[in-house]
């Protein structure tokens, strides 16, 4: 049998540079940047799209890279965690993820990071409840999403009398 | 002695940068070339004789690389228990019997999911259904189908006894004759899970000749190791666990699991990697969950609330296998009698074998479940005896330096100003009893405050007991850390990184650590015992004031100074009074490896809890000493009923704590919320619902864990008993596990004294709200 039979070649751009990839027809979006291109910092938390830790950005707007095939992504911009930074500066939302503390196990970090900076792109002035919808398809275990949630506040400016 | 630098400070996560860059590497990022997936064969039945085990077409199927059954095993039992008492009673993979769903039976290796998939529905087994239970008390019956032979002199005169712990002091006889007020009590806890983000993943590469190097996502490599190297037949010294970063584990991942001996061997077998990745059903369906308590719990008062005794009977639903079950009993024993002076106790506890999954340690490992049941009841007999909640608590509540019962000392306690402090924040006083419904009135809203206080344990002597750790200095000043600790969200790379920079007086950002690897790092007591930051703290704090010692003795030759005037700041050392006489690490380095002919910095810091114990306590008797360091708390909780709905909203979650001294606040704030969450989602929202052995509800969608929606609003108070005092031995304690019971227990105080309905079983649903309202 041959391995190459039903494969597609998948164009993407992923964190402004252009890659492919040959994947089945049955491989997600996750798949493919974890397996092909090694871009591991999204995460398959549950594979059926329940926990938001695959979250990439396509286009600008968070997906669950879990439920999306890859076949169905041709020639998307996607933004993963690994492309939020420029060189060694952090983007504005992490450095207010480590200043508030919001971080612990990490597991669920780069779905929340790019689900915040995806709200604060739409948002200038999110409200609470903005926050709470932006994330609430992201399951924290270890947070108890307090330090999450002043921590999008701070990288919106709209923590209260704060530095 | 100045203020810190560097200890009790709001630094910044160590691990903050990979992580929020996506570049920390877990178990399930790990991808060696030539990885083969391997997958396991679990029972479809929850009690049956293996009669067969036919893998002839699996092995046939192209692109499969390894099958392999108990047959390929060399027949090692392992358990989290393994003593003379409590051996060893599961095989890593089934022989000839499956004792609940889910257990695994055969593994295989292929090239990718599917055909490993395939491979596995290739596989013939022919069973022989056995009768189940899975109710203990069905269990304990006289005529309950055996789940394991019976060992009669721990399980006579009950059926399926997997544990017995029988404790007590005084005489409760005579303590419930001198008591002006007796009651007693059933409370019951229902079955939740750990609830990690991170499957459970094991990768296992076993290159010709060379060791087998495994990645897994655990709590700490050392018993891992252990365990894993002797189910294998293999020496330590054949397998190496290396360092990955853990997504979650909440005392999910501790002890030996099935993947993990299966990706070992099915790399052995195949001479390729190998990665088995669980996946979210059957988390779910087949590992290990928390423990369902059955707490029967009768107490004796004197008039004025006084505890003169009690008595305490649990029985732990504990599964097809002992896990953790014998654990819990022990352990119940302990959180029953920490807080309050207890003079008369009788403890027993029994834990069962049904045929459901294995239990393992969750988050506060049966302290949630004992504490709601004390507190509760505490607040069922001050309300008999027209006391006041408080009062009661404070009135019994241990002061510092009581010696209890088992020998142990709670040192500088802070329980009372705990309770006086959150009672203070709340207003207490001022909202309780007046949120009971009053007829007539028309909003069907209730508020009700409530308290519960706790205690936990801070590192115990199990496997492997100590912790050590080594500083080495670099020719630049800057140190490396190594220690066998890992980091799984709490934290220990950040504290123990503190530690050293306050003792060496390095900034952070200079000192790298090397964690949690079996081959460059010393051996650690792990991050599942509650003693990270006292016990392997200690032992950093002491590598790091070896090296300290080191440079001042070379700048006291270098200076010509006498070492008792020396000072180390800012990287380097001077003379007290004359800072201008200051030599950098960096020369004292240089001149260390001149003069002592190449010499370089290094120090070793060695530190284990009760050091003059050789045992962990009796799980049978609980004689013995237990822990050095106790941790106290008291919770109060503020919730909004509807009476219309029987929706209970947590509108104030307030935790006051000792934890001796916080070495980050940022990171124990960050583990109370995550506690108090944790506490919501047991108490509201939490249920893994099985019938006849089978799990219901095997999803993140349908077991319902807190999403932001439910984020609670957790306030917190310190209370500091200890102060940092450098090159000093410190008794700082826990904050990973000891937040989710009192809370739960305010919660249920709570609920009644907004709507005086008492409830005796978690979760507080809606139903039984209004059920205890008449309303159904």
């Amino acid at each position: 049998m041959d391995e190459y039979i039903g494969k597609k070649l998948i164009q993407l751009k992923i964190n402004g540079e252009r890659f492919s990839a040959a994947a089945e027809p049955h491989e997600t979006l996750l798949e493919v940047l974890r397996n092909r291109l090694g871009l591991t910092g999204a995460k398959a938390g549950c594979d059926v799209g329940e926990c938001g830790a695959c979250t990439v950005l396509m286009d600008g707007k968070p997906v669950l890279a879990c439920l999306l095939l890859a076949v169905d992504c041709q020639q998307a911009e996607i933004t993963t965690i690994e492309g939020l930074s420029q060189g060694r500066e952090l983007a504005s939302v992490q450095e207010a993820f480590l200043a508030e503390g919001a971080v612990q196990c990490g597991f669920c970090t780069p779905g929340m990071v790019l689900a915040t900076s995806a709200l604060l792109t739409q948002s200038i002035r999110p409200s609470e409840e903005d926050i709470k919808r932006a994330l609430a398809g992201h399951l924290c275990r270890c947070t108890g999403y307090n330090k999450i949630f002043a921590a999008v506040q701070r990288a919106a400016g709209t923590d209260r009398g704060k530095a | 002695m100045s203020a810190p630098d560097y200890v009790g400070k709001r630094v910044l996560r160590k691990d903050g940068p990979v992580k929020v860059t996506g570049r920390a590497k877990y178990t399930v990022d790990m991808q060696p070339g030539g990885l083969l997936t391997g997958r396991i064969l679990r029972s479809p039945h929850p009690h049956a004789r293996i009669l067969n085990i036919d893998t002839t077409r699996a092995s046939k199927l192209a692109g499969v690389k390894a099958v392999i059954t108990a047959r390929d095993t060399p027949g090692i039992k392992h358990g989290f228990v393994e003593t003379p008492r409590y051996p060893a009673d599961q095989w890593p993979l089934a022989a000839d019997r499956v004792r609940y769903v889910g257990e695994e039976i055969a593994a295989v290796a292929a090239v990718d999911s599917h055909v490993a998939a395939e491979a596995l529905a290739l596989i013939r087994v022919e069973y022989e259904p056995l009768p189940a239970v899975f109710d203990p008390e069905a269990a304990m019956a006289p005529d309950a189908p055996d789940i394991h032979p019976r060992n009669s002199r721990i399980t006579d005169p009950f059926n399926n006894i997997a544990g017995k712990t029988e404790s007590g002091w005084g005489d409760v006889a005579e303590g419930f004759a001198r008591s002006d007020y007796v009651r007693e009590d059933r409370f019951r806890s229902h079955l939740r899970t750990h609830g990690y983000l991170e499957p459970q993943a094991t990768v296992a590469d076993c290159g010709a000749g060379g060791k087998l190097n495994i990645w897994t996502s655990s709590q700490g490599p050392f018993i891992k190791r252990a365990k894993l190297a002797r189910t294998l037949g293999l020496s330590q010294a054949a397998v190496r666990i290396q360092h990955a970063y853990v997504g979650g584990a909440f005392g999910g991942k501790i002890d030996l699991f099935a993947h993990e001996f299966c990706a070992a061997l099915l790399s052995l077998k195949s001479g390729r990697p190998v990665k088995i990745e669980a996946s979210r059903d059957e988390i779910f369906s087949a590992y290990r969950h928390g423990q369902p308590l059955i707490v029967d719990l009768k107490t004796g008062v004197k008039k004025d609330g006084s505890l003169l005794a009690q008595q305490i009977r649990i029985i732990n639903n504990c599964g097809a296998y002992r896990g953790s079950g014998v654990v819990v009993i022990f352990l119940s024993w302990g959180f029953a009698m920490l807080p309050y002076r207890l003079p008369n106790l009788a403890y027993e506890g029994f834990a069962v074998y049904t045929n459901n999954p294995v239990r393992a340690p969750q988050r506060g490992h049966g302290a949630p479940q004992v504490r709601f049941a004390v507190e509760s009841q505490l607040d069922m007999i001050a309300a008999e005896l027209g006391l006041d909640p408080i009062g009661i608590r404070l009135k019994n509540a241990r002061r510092p330096g009581e010696t209890l019962p088992n020998g142990d000392n709670v040192h500088n306690c802070g329980l009372i100003p705990c309770i006086q402090k959150a009672v203070e924040h709340t207003g207490f006083h001022q909202k309780y009893g007046r949120g009971r419904p009053t007829a007539g009135a028309k909003d069907p809203l209730r508020r009700g405050i409530g308290i519960g206080v706790s205690a936990y344990f801070s590192g115990s002597l199990i496997y492997p007991n100590s912790s050590s750790v080594v500083v080495k200095m670099n020719d630049d000043g800057s140190a490396t850390l190594l220690t066998g600790a890992l980091d799984i969200g709490q934290g220990a790379e950040t504290i123990l990184c503190q530690i050293v920079a306050e003792e060496l007086k390095i900034p952070l950002e200079e000192i790298e650590v090397l964690a949690a690897d079996t081959e460059t790092t010393p051996v650690d007591i792990g991050s599942w015992i509650s003693g990270n930051a006292y016990v392997t703290g200690n032992a950093a704090r002491e590598a790091a004031s070896v090296v300290r010692r080191k440079l001042l003795e070379l700048a006291a030759e270098e200076l010509e100074a006498n070492p008792d005037d020396l000072v180390a700041s800012d990287k380097s050392v001077y003379v007290t009074g004359s800072s201008d006489r200051r030599l950098s690490y960096a020369e004292l380095i240089a001149a260390g490896i001149r003069r002592r002919r190449g010499d370089p910095l290094i120090g070793e810091g060695h530190w284990r809890t009760l050091r003059d114990v050789p045992y962990h306590p009796s799980l049978a008797t609980t004689k013995g000493r237990w822990s050095e360091n106790y941790a106290f708390d008291a919770q109060v909780a503020e919730v909004e009923v509807d009476t219309d709905t029987g929706v209970v909203r947590l509108v104030r979650a307030v935790t006051a704590h000792d934890c001796g001294f916080p070495i980050n606040p940022l990171l124990v704030e960050g583990q109370i919320d995550g506690q108090v969450s944790m506490a919501l989602g047991h108490a509201f929202m939490e249920e893994v619902r099985m019938q006849s052995g089978r799990t219901l509800n095997p999803s993140f969608l349908e077991y319902r864990m807190p999403t932001i929606y439910q984020m609670a609003a957790s306030e917190h108070i310190d209370v500091i008993t200890e102060s940092y005092q450098k090159d000093r031995p410190f008794r700082t304690k826990e904050v990973g596990e000891g937040y989710v019971s009192a809370i739960l227990a305010a919660i249920a105080n709570a609920i009644y004294d907004a709507v005086g309905v008492r409830l005796f079983e978690t979760p507080f649903t809606p139903e039984k709200i209004l059920k205890g309202l008449g309303k159904i």
